[in-house]
């Protein structure tokens, strides 16, 4: 197959739309973040719908006002929040959709949800910084992308068969509330009483929520000290020494100081990745086979 | 010395030390480290470090069978390698346009500049982990006259290369990023090349150490870099 680069241009833009791939696996050792998609479900789904490699590139989009033009003929998917999709101005209900030169792409409200994904065959092509593409500040030059920018794909004027493919996902699984967590190293010095507060409490999303991290609103009593600097991972949940909790996501640094009291279950942290502010969580205990 | 094993999620396993941080713990850790990478190198992507912890990420959940493993891996002896004797000089500019917090600092700890100076450079540091930032170096070794808390309300930037000083370290922001920790002086160097890999020159369990620079060798050496040295 001949590989000829298009470009997507992008007409509008809200703050923190980005490239995201698989993330930079491997480098935490030397205090690289892992940054990827911070909803790994939607992302694969999208990239196993366009039949991509697994880590292909995508757009990750966090606010609903995203236009862009397309100049050559490609297939592209859209995942993740449920939102209003239009193509040339026509709200379009598909998941997959064949784009022809000139194309105009608008992802406007959204229903469900809070980050939609664009996929496009064979992935976006922006340079790798340190084996990924996901953008992040310090590593790659820009930390988000803006209006005017132009995102190389490779384009594909062989459709194949023209069926158009109308595959959409139950968007059910993340309106689901209960997120599976693991005791985190220092869950056995919270009180009795403090673990069952944790357990039977629904946490609200705080308005600070980004792609390092969700702080949740509600206070837990904390009696942990600080502790000496300690690896962490996205799902880690930190406990500050004011009581407040932080739901660590993709772009979060790789060592913390704050207690760490549970960590979230790799499939449920998509479901974190999908909550809008003001949604609830609640948090269920899974125990693991005990060490002796 | 045995490190203890915890299991915190299906793909989370955590070798931990109830240990003070020093040498020899830190010597422990990095030959843990290595006989995890040849014990375990197919199922673990990696292995982050902390003072006491090292953390690996697996590939796939963690087995009853291979939990097995894991126990019978942490109970058995490992070889200790010595630490690398290798150390890197850093040139750090100690002037108070550069060290922006060099002259409060100075007034808190009751130490005239000369005094933080000598203390901060005749020291030398052990690296035990990169974290917080990429290419930041977590330094054990700072005179305890020079401890002093961090700020309560962090600086918005700090521009990368500082010096700083928070709590009971000491270290250099490799890139700019909000910080509570007290700037005391800024190195020309660059710790961290994206466009390497790995991306930084030096690795835990080496040493480094500040050597004091005038404000013209400060601007030289930004226009016109040397290689970093080292005592090899």
């Amino acid at each position: 197959m001949i590989k000829d680069v298009g470009f997507l241009e992008i007409l509008k833009t809200n703050p923190g739309t980005s490239v995201q791939d698989h993330g930079r696996i491997g480098l935490g050792k030397w205090g690289i973040p892992i940054s990827g998609v911070m909803d790994r479900r939607s992302y694969s789904w999208i990239n196993h719908l366009l039949k991509n490699d697994s880590s292909a590139a995508v757009i990750e989009i966090l606010q609903p006002g995203f236009r862009c033009r397309f100049d050559s003929y490609t297939t592209i998917g859209v995942a993740g929040a449920n939102a209003e999709i239009r193509k040339n101005g026509d709200l379009i209900p598909s998941a997959i959709i064949r784009i022809q030169p000139d194309d105009e792409l608008e992802i406007g409200k959204f229903l469900t949800g809070s980050i939609v994904y664009l996929g496009i065959a064979h992935g976006f092509q922006t340079e790798r910084v340190l084996t990924s593409r996901s953008l992040y500040s310090g590593i790659t030059l820009s930390k988000m992308l803006a209006k005017g920018d132009k995102i190389p794909f490779f384009t594909n004027q062989s459709f194949g068969k023209s069926t158009f493919s109308s595959a959409k996902k139950n968007m059910i699984w993340f309106e689901n509330e209960v997120l599976e967590v693991y005791p985190g190293p220092d869950f056995e010095e919270l009180s009795t009483e403090t673990q069952n507060q944790l357990l039977d409490t629904k946490f609200t999303i705080s308005t600070l929520a980004n792609r390092m991290a969700f702080q949740l609103e509600e206070l837990l009593p904390n009696n942990i000290s600080e502790r000496l600097t300690a690896p962490v991972y996205p799902g880690t949940i930190q406990l500050t020494s004011g009581g407040k909790m932080i739901i660590l996501m993709r772009d979060a640094q790789v060592t913390g100081g704050y207690p760490r009291i549970l960590q979230v279950a790799e499939d449920a942290l998509s479901i974190v990745a999908q909550k809008k502010v003001g949604q609830k969580i609640q948090f269920q205990l899974k125990n693991l086979p005990k060490i002796e | 010395m045995k490190p203890k094993l915890r299991q915190i999620s299906p793909i989370l396993m955590e070798l931990y030390w109830d240990e003070k941080p020093n040498d020899v713990l830190l010597n422990h850790l990095l030959s843990w480290d290595n006989a995890i990478s040849s014990q375990f190198g197919n199922e673990v992507i990696e292995v982050r470090k902390g003072f006491q912890t090292l953390s690996c990420l697996l590939k796939n959940n963690l087995k009853e069978s291979d939990l097995t493993a894991w126990q019978n891996f942490v109970e058995a002896n490992i070889e200790l390698s010595p630490l690398p004797t290798k150390l890197w000089e850093i040139p750090v500019c100690y002037d108070p346009e550069l060290g922006k917090d060099l002259i409060s600092l100075s007034k808190s700890l009751s130490l005239d500049i000369e005094k933080i100076i000598t203390l901060h450079t005749e020291q030398t540091y052990r690296i035990h982990f990169f974290g917080f930032l990429p290419g930041f170096m977590y330094l054990n070794g700072l005179d305890p006259a020079l401890h002093f808390p961090r700020k309560s309300i962090p600086d918005r930037k700090i521009e990368h290369g500082s010096v700083a000083i928070g709590g009971a370290q000491t270290g250099i922001y490799p890139t700019e990023s909000p910080g509570g920790w007290h700037v005391i002086g800024k190195t020309p160097i660059r710790l961290f090349d994206q466009n390497l890999n790995p991306p930084v020159f030096a690795k835990p369990g080496e040493q480094i150490q500040f050597i004091p620079i005038s404000r013209e060798e400060f601007e030289q050496l930004s226009f016109d870099p040397k290689p970093i040295k080292s005592n090899d």
